[in-house]
């Protein structure tokens, strides 16, 4: 389903905020549900190489699933990463998304997003609703709908 | 053949117990795989066998769904432990074959080994996350927490819907007339 196109907008867009890598995204606020913190995660069989397995959550299963791996970043990520769990996205309607860290929700107004270049920090611009700033660093609004349900394979540079 | 080994009958009815709650209930086999609990339903199970009826068919279709000589018949056999990719080649001692009822006939499950049965209501069967395999979507009918850790439950009705079972079957010689 198409998104409409936020800079068209006059609404603020309130934006979780997370660290992955010490780059700074932004997702939707009203697609987290919750944010969780060290889960226990749930080993599965054929894993895709961006799944870490599955955890329970409110008496269903979700796919967990590492931002980190997905955006081919090597080496060990934080001790204690946070859990997202979205919703309205994939094929199972919801779903785990391992970050780095949690940081805040900001409100974005569409006169401070501007439309992305080709590729912002590796990532095609395909997958990216905007570009901002946050507290004078640079913010990517993923497009979290497209990247976790694609199979390009990505390397964020960092 | 394989030698049969710790029979049960199929469970047919529900069953109720006093004090609990009153939704339907259903009786699994748990079974290991590798570090991992699985379950498939006592009504489509057919036999607990031994797995000395296992051939092994070195050709590369065969590498998962090898073949298992039963009563004078060649039926699939999946090695789950090599379907999950987890696990020797080597067929451990407490290894069993779990003869399940699939839409074309039997086919058998290769286990490291087989647990207990267990008793579950089916309203606490969830989904199994399409995302978190590349198995075939049907392959695992649900996922249930149970004491303590998560069982998958793989649904015996699909696995002749499996590409490995359906190369066998297209592979398998037709019965002279």
């Amino acid at each position: 389903m198409a998104q409409a196109d936020f800079r068209a907008s006059t609404v603020e867009q309130p934006l979780l905020l997370f660290l992955l890598s010490g780059r700074r995204f932004g997702v939707e606020i009203d697609r987290v549900e919750q944010i969780l913190h060290a889960q226990p995660i749930i080993s599965t069989p054929r894993c895709p190489a961006c799944v870490d397995g599955i955890l329970e959550y409110r008496g269903r299963f979700l796919a967990v699933l590492s931002l980190r791996k997905r955006l081919g970043v090597s080496g060990p990520g934080p001790e204690h990463p946070a859990v997202l769990i979205l919703r309205d996205i994939g094929p199972d309607g919801a779903l785990a998304l391992v970050v780095d860290q949690a940081l805040q929700m900001i409100r974005i107004h569409p006169d401070g997003l501007m439309t992305p270049p080709p590729r912002v920090f590796g990532i095609r611009a395909e997958y990216i609703r905007g570009v901002g700033n946050a507290d004078g660093h640079p913010l990517v609004w993923l497009d979290l709908r497209k990247l976790l349900t694609s199979d390009e394979a990505l390397t964020l540079q960092v | 053949m394989g030698g049969r080994v710790a029979v049960q009958a199929p469970a047919r009815r529900r069953l109720r117990t006093g004090g609990e709650s009153s939704g339907a209930r259903e009786r699994l086999l748990l079974f290991r795989v590798g570090d991992g609990t699985y379950g498939v339903s006592l009504e489509g199970l057919w036999e607990v066998l031994l797995p000395e009826g296992v051939t092994t068919l070195p050709t590369p279709p065969y590498q998962v769904c090898t073949a298992l000589a039963y009563r004078g018949k060649s039926l699939p056999l999946i090695r789950l432990s090599e379907l999950f990719a987890i696990g020797s080649t080597a067929i451990p001692p407490t290894a069993r074959v779990l003869l399940v009822r699939g839409r074309r006939g039997a086919v058998g499950l290769l286990a490291d080994d087989v647990l207990q049965v267990a008793e579950i209501e089916t309203a606490r069967i969830h989904p199994f996350p399409a995302m978190a395999t590349t198995l075939p979507r049907g392959f695992f009918r649900g996922a249930v927490s149970w004491q303590g850790r998560a069982l998958f439950l793989i649904d015996g009705e699909s696995l002749a819907d499996f590409d490995e079972v359906q190369r066998f079957y297209a592979d398998a010689p037709r019965p002279a007339r």
